[in-house]
């Protein structure tokens, strides 16, 4: 080729443009702060929900700055966008460690961006925070686990609608949107039903695209299988934004709390600020903290997300509560650490513990998930939740169900000298099941 | 004379490109690797999979500029094919993950472990040979695009028809991979992998390779698309954009050289596909997203498009631009976006290679250096 | 035992109306305010149980007010209140009379609690209060809910309101309800079998459902004759269910065609691939959102003439963006549809980012005016008021597009310029003014259809990116440029979806609809409605 060695000096010189596009803005981190990365989506289809935390977070490391920050340093947020592309998720992960030097990293919201930034952190040995409930069968060395595990959810939730008090449902619709957290679940919620001798015919199990909007034929099946002459209730994991039409329809074919009660783990006061919830009264939540709690750290937190975000209507829920838990124990382990390095903090974090929204302490365990209380709240008409029962004292979260036949003989320690993620009980090993 | 001499330009244009690009494969590698790490010189690891990255897309968005710049089929649904290539090879490194996985289960990934299946579904058999993954990288898109070709061209679909399908045909994927039921890993699609015949991925000698093979893969592509738009075929091809009928009644058959063009660019994008996951470590149905496919016929509108070195400059500049943006100004990302989108349709019609031509033949001219322009350059972009 | 407190209310309630003794309001008063010291649900069941028990129709107020969570404890006198809830605070009134009984604040009174299960039991104690109520509707509803539970110590005023009654629907509802207590009270078989027939008469799935929980327990000959009566209303059910598929695919065919129709204008006759159409329906929606707030700030009472007022405000809302693009943007692209797409394409994520930044990225809230809101019956099928509405709206804005089209200047010239844009232009029509404005009229009718589209789904940055490529999929499918193809396209579409998703699930039902406009493209590439003649070639 003619222009082969001719050209190769001109190569060069582009390769470094070409190159130079995402070389590092060599500025260093400044020595005198200490960086907090905050991993949610601004842009795309998660924006709806990820935004508030993004804002809580900065919220909650100002209000820190003004105690005067963590080891007599300033705390500073690195905010940035992963546009709810999942692939996208990875790569500003391995920036924010990489590049930013952040000591930590609050973020993520769908278990595929989870999945997809897991790498990084072990690779590059940072701390991922992740606030949402989730569907569990993870124990990661370098994530933190605020959310809800499927026993601090789920299982409390079907308990209540078991009882008499909740109604002694005998009959049950699973509707979910067909992701790995509804699958997952529903799956626990299945083996855990017949488990209590609901008979096969007596579930339902229902999954919807993404998105879903035409609710019409899937609600008419629900009041169809209510009405076998047994109590019937719906436990519902459907997707943030499906939820909408969803009980649009559900008001409007008339469907009462007191005769079919829909269960939901994915609906929380910012979802409801989308509804007019005066025909849903009695419709039912499980999480693990309401905005209507009635204690003083609550009324605190929400005068303080108020004034920060400017807008005297703005709603807390329970994702935020856990973005509020987890940064107070890394504040705290740091603390204790006496420093930021990750490796340390890791090691400092079990056994920390810290109050809640709720007015307890949630803990910090060796499984790199948290003891919350489990509240069950039915609808208001002001779109508010009020708390209807809770669970007695704190549940720990279970990483590996008990009800799920490969993950039973699972746990997960990462105390020296187990320090493992799937511990297996059975075979006394690390690393998960083996062959069967 | 002039046509020579174009071909002339081309060629220099082409080679530097590919200069360019050998040069990447070896330099960066080598930067990455032997410079250390306190160098100025030095490489991160997160550069080569940025870049690495970008170079899986700028193949992306050649294979479309074969179809669209150099045929006028404007496929709205290019990331199927990419995201099938992606898929193929995400298979392959699942089931090397082996034992490794988190239920430790040899025999069944992950998911299918907590979906309780008992065996691997039939389409997953021979993934566990890298031959076979490679073969169906290049076979599974190349196939989807035949069949989907050899109905749309044999009906005459065109235009903006044959872009609604090819959508319609994108969301349909996407709708399907989501269903945990097809076997694919649903919403969290395939991830944790762990290495590729033989080498952890996650190490930077392996990083590296796979920065050199996409430099590559993007070189050879880049040869066979520039020799085959100056052989006769590529007559035939921009003869089949510009004036379809008249081919026809001139005794050609432009279905079947649309067929071939199309299921050579769903190859190339298959190919990209399957570079760009182990380098990004995951694929899911996201892949799929109409919108994606949409950005990457703005990649290739803002390149330049039948232009081929074009697509690959517009792939670079807005990825870097939303890498750059989503970190910098995660708020005024879609602004950018979508300013640029409508800046490069309304003032750079024939995209920034176009317009760099058009200034350049303006300034020979001026200098009176210009022959008389009588023959059309026969890649300039069509005016419809 | 709900049915043994009911059973007692009842004896209680045939002593008032025989005689002139009637539970002292004080008695009611202090059961009443015993209620600010039960604790837990159970306690405040217990209450209820014995407040339906003495039978007065006075505690309906109240009873009514506890289960809509009304009913509050002043803390100073721990008397029980209903308090209605204002700017700080709460008109209280009083529980048995309704008579205000001053304010209080937010601080000053504590809400009494209730739960699903409590809610039950008031309305099953409401049922027994309201019997003999002279509100026919009343009387109805207190047969239903006798019906549902089906208590067999009602017979006997069951029997004492079916005589009285002259009412005929409620006289026959009053039947069905002492059908439903027979066949819980063991009664000899001949009454048992007429009262299966009774409820297998009503045909309806509540009908089934007693009928299935009655066969469960039932044996020999009788469970024979309500398996017989199941398979008959099962076999009416699948008859409506039929009818029911095909209500819900010309609903979900309406909402196809409001997403689709200003993309037939500005697709189809226009030819501009305009990808923010959807974010055209989301600016209509969102000022369906700024007038409901605006009028819930400044005249609530109002409410249920937004729709009406936000119905022009969202036409000229979206009309006036769409007429911006179009002048700033889409004139310089005539003739080159493809690259609309990119210019359009861009436009809809500005559009998207800049409502994200102005009213943030959360779903808003859209109410359901009263006229929108609940269901009716129509045999077994039921119709709920915004699909009916929205069906209907569609059509409307179907033939007035249709009517602007065919039947007006702007029609007329509109047609001219797409047909032949230099002749129509010889002849003296502005063509560039005419692209304006059909741009601004498909722009418009995409926002009147974001009011519609508000009342079923979510609000938010996103909404347009749901209908997208379901209106472009509708256009092509019905034959660019024919406004009947959409029509068809779109309700045929919906049709086939809902007949389609019974057995093969939402999922699979959107991917088979997909395909076959796939295959079916390639048979008709033009569309079931194609322009015949040269214009197809151009």
């Amino acid at each position: 080729m003619r222009g082969m060695t001719a050209s190769f000096t001109k190569s060069l010189a582009a390769v470094a443009i070409a190159a130079g596009l995402a070389w590092p803005s060599l500025a260093q981190a400044q020595e005198d702060t200490i960086k907090i990365g905050i991993l949610h989506s601004l842009s795309g289809t998660m924006a709806i929900s990820e935004t508030t935390l993004k804002d809580a977070m900065l919220m909650l490391i100002d209000e820190q700055n003004k105690k005067g920050g963590v080891l007599g340093r300033k705390l500073e947020a690195v905010v940035v966008d992963p546009a709810s592309n999942w692939p996208l998720f990875a790569e500003k992960a391995r920036d924010l460690i990489s590049k930013d030097k952040v000591a930590a990293v609050f973020g993520c919201w769908t278990s595929v961006s989870r999945k997809s930034v897991l790498p990084v952190f072990e690779e590059l040995d940072n701390i991922l925070f992740y606030p949402v409930q989730y569907e569990g069968e993870e124990s990661q060395r370098n994530v933190f686990y605020t959310g809800a595990a499927p026993n601090q959810q789920a299982i409390p939730a079907v308990d209540y609608l078991m009882s008499e008090e909740g109604g002694s449902v005998k009959r049950w619709v699973l509707a979910g949107t067909d992701y790995v957290y509804p699958q997952t679940t529903n799956k626990i919620l299945e083996a855990y039903l017949k488990s209590k001798g609901v008979a096969a015919e007596d579930i339902m199990i229902n999954y919807t695209p993404f998105g879903h909007s035409d609710w019409q034929t899937i609600v008419t099946d629900i009041k169809n299988f209510g009405s076998a002459g047994k109590k019937t209730a719906v436990v519902s994991t459907i997707n943030g934004d499906a939820n909408v039409p969803f009980y649009k329809e559900l008001a409007n074919q008339g469907i009462k709390a007191e005769d079919i009660p829909v269960i939901a783990f994915s609906v929380g006061e910012e979802e409801l600020a989308g509804l007019d919830t005066a025909p849903l009264v009695g419709h039912l939540a499980a999480w693990n903290y309401f905005q209507s709690v009635d204690t003083d750290a609550n009324a605190e937190f929400i005068e303080k997300w108020r004034a920060f975000t400017k807008n005297d209507k703005r709603v807390t829920n329970d994702p935020m509560e856990a973005h509020y838990i987890g940064f107070n124990m890394w504040v705290k382990a740091v603390e204790k650490a006496g420093t930021t390095e990750p490796d340390k903090v890791i090691d400092a974090m079990i056994g920390v513990s810290v109050p809640n929204l709720s007015g307890g302490y949630s803990a910090m365990m060796p499984n790199h998930h948290i003891t919350k209380p489990v509240l069950i709240g039915e609808i208001q008409e002001d779109g508010q939740f009020e708390t209807v029962w809770q669970t007695p004292g704190l549940v720990p979260g279970d990483e590996w169900s008990d009800y799920l036949p490969d993950s039973k003989e699972l746990i997960a320690d990462w105390r020296a000298p187990m320090s493992c993620g799937n511990f297996n009980v059975a075979t006394g090993k690390c690393g998960g099941k083996g062959v069967n | 004379m002039i046509t020579r001499f174009l071909a002339g330009g081309l060629e220099r244009r082409i080679n530097i490109l590919l200069a360019i690009l050998v040069a990447a494969a070896v330099l960066v590698p080598v930067l990455h690797l032997a410079v250390p790490a306190s160098s100025p010189l030095h490489m991160p690891t997160y550069v080569v999979a940025l870049v690495g990255k970008y170079l899986t897309y700028a193949l992306l968005a050649l294979a479309l500029d074969l179809v669209w710049g150099f045929c006028g089929i404007l496929s709205l649904g290019h990331a199927a094919f990419f995201a099938l290539g992606g898929y193929a090879m995400g298979m392959y490194l699942m089931r090397q993950i082996g034992a490794r996985s988190v239920y430790g289960n040899p025999d069944l990934p992950d998911f299918m472990v907590f979906l309780n299946w008992k065996e691997l579904p039939w389409f997953w058999h021979g993934f566990d040979h890298f031959w076979f993954a490679m073969l169906m990288v290049m076979a599974v898109p190349g196939l989807l695009a035949f069949v989907f070709g050899w109905f749309a061209f044999r009906s005459r679909i065109t235009g903006v028809y044959l872009s609604i399908i090819t959508q319609a045909l994108t969301y349909a994927l996407m709708l399907a991979f989501f269903r945990n039921n097809m076997g694919f890993g649903g919403n969290n699609g395939l991830t944790d992998f762990k290495d590729i015949l033989g080498f952890n991925i996650q190490a930077d000698a392996t990083r590296s390779a796979l920065f050199a093979a996409s430099a590559l893969a993007l070189a050879l592509g880049v040869l066979v698309t520039s020799a085959l738009v100056r052989s006769k075929y590529g007559k035939l091809l921009i003869a089949a954009r510009d004036a379809e009928s008249r081919m026809r009644f001139l005794g050609y058959r432009p279905e079947n050289i649309k067929l071939f063009a199309f299921t050579l660019s769903a190859v190339m994008a298959g190919i990209a596909g399957a570079l760009y996951v182990p380098q990004v470590g995951i694929i899911n149905p996201g892949e799929f997203a109409p919108a994606n496919s949409i950005e990457v016929v703005v990649w290739t509108a803002v390149g330049g498009r039948g232009t081929i070195i074009g697509p690959i400059i517009g792939a670079l500049l807005v990825n870097g631009g939303k890498s750059w943006f989503t970190g910098a100004l995660p708020e005024l990302w879609l602004f950018a976006l979508g300013a640029l989108f409508i800046a490069t349709t309304l003032f750079l019609p024939k995209g920034i290679v176009g317009a760099w031509e058009e200034w350049w033949k303006q300034r020979r001219e001026r200098d009176g250096r210009a022959p008389m322009m009588s023959a059309r350059n026969p890649i300039e972009s069509p005016a419809e | 035992m709900p049915v043994l407190r009911i059973f007692r209310l009842i004896f209680i309630l045939i002593a008032v109306m025989a005689g002139p003794a009637r539970a002292d309001d004080a008695a009611l008063r202090t059961m009443l305010n015993g209620l600010a010291n039960a604790d837990g649900f159970a306690a405040i069941e217990k209450i209820v149980g014995d407040i339906a028990a003495t039978g007065d129709p006075k505690a309906e107020r109240a009873l009514g007010a506890l289960s809509s969570g009304d009913l509050y404890v002043r803390k100073a006198d721990k008397t029980v209140l209903i308090g209605k809830s204002k700017t700080g605070g709460y008109v209280l009134s009083d529980p048995l009379t309704g008579d205000v009984a001053g304010e209080a604040k937010r601080s000053e009174v504590e809400k009494i609690k209730v739960n699903n299960t409590l809610r039950r039991v008031v309305r099953e104690a409401l049922g027994g209060l309201t019997l003999a109520s002279v509100d026919p509707r009343a009387r109805l509803n207190a047969a239903e809910t006798i019906f549902k539970s089906g208590d067999p110590h009602a017979i006997p005023t069951l029997d004492a309101a079916i005589a009285r009654e002259t009412d005929p629907a409620v006289k026959e509802r009053l039947m069905e309800a002492r059908a439903s207590a027979t066949l819980k009270a063991q009664a000899p078989v001949a009454e048992t079998t007429a009262a299966l027939e009774t409820i297998a008469g009503r045909g309806d799935r509540e009908a089934l459902s007693l009928l299935k929980s009655y066969e469960a327990g039932a044996q020999g000959e009788l469970k024979d004759a309500a398996g017989a009566a199941i398979a008959k209303i099962e076999q009416t059910l699948a008859l409506w269910a039929a009818g029911q598929n095909v209500w819900y695919g010309i609903s979900l065919g309406s909402v196809l065609l409001l997403a689709a129709v200003g993309l037939a204008i500005t697709f189809g006759v226009m030819g501009v691939i305009n990808m923010a159409h959807g974010e055209m329906v989301m600016i209509g929606a969102y000022t369906t959102f700024v007038v409901q707030d605006l009028i819930r700030q400044y005249s609530p009472d109002l409410f249920d003439w937004s729709l009406p007022i936000a119905l022009p405000l969202a036409f000229l809302v979206s009309a006036g963006v769409g007429l911006i693009i179009e002048r700033g943007i889409i004139r310089f692209l005539y003739g080159r549809p493809l690259e609309t797409l990119l210019a359009t394409w861009g436009v809809s994520l500005v559009l998207q980012q800049t409502v994200r930044s102005l009213f943030g990225p959360t779903n808003r809230e859209v109410g359901n005016p009263s006229w929108m809101s609940g269901a009716f019956q129509l045999g077994e099928l039921t119709i709920t008021w915004n699909r009916l509405w929205i069906v209907v709206f569609a059509l409307i804005v179907f033939a007035l597009l249709l009517y602007v089209l065919n039947r007006t200047a702007l029609g007329l010239q509109m047609r001219a310029v797409t047909q032949n844009r230099r002749m129509a232009s010889s002849m003296g029509i502005r063509t560039p003014w005419i692209d304006a404005m059909t741009f601004a009229l498909g722009s418009g009718i995409a926002g009147i259809a974001g009011v519609a589209l508000s009342q079923i789904d979510n609000v938010s940055p996103d909404l347009g990116q749901g209908y997208i490529i379901d209106s472009f999929m509708v256009v092509v499918f019905g034959g660019v440029g024919n406004l009947w193809g959409t029509l068809v396209g779109a309700f045929t579409l919906g049709v086939l979806n809902k007949f389609l998703e019974p057995y093969a699930g939402a999922v699979l039902g959107k991917i088979a609809v997909l395909i076959l406009i796939i295959l079916f493209i390639q048979k008709r590439p033009r569309g079931l409605f194609a322009l015949k003649g040269r214009a197809v070639e151009a």
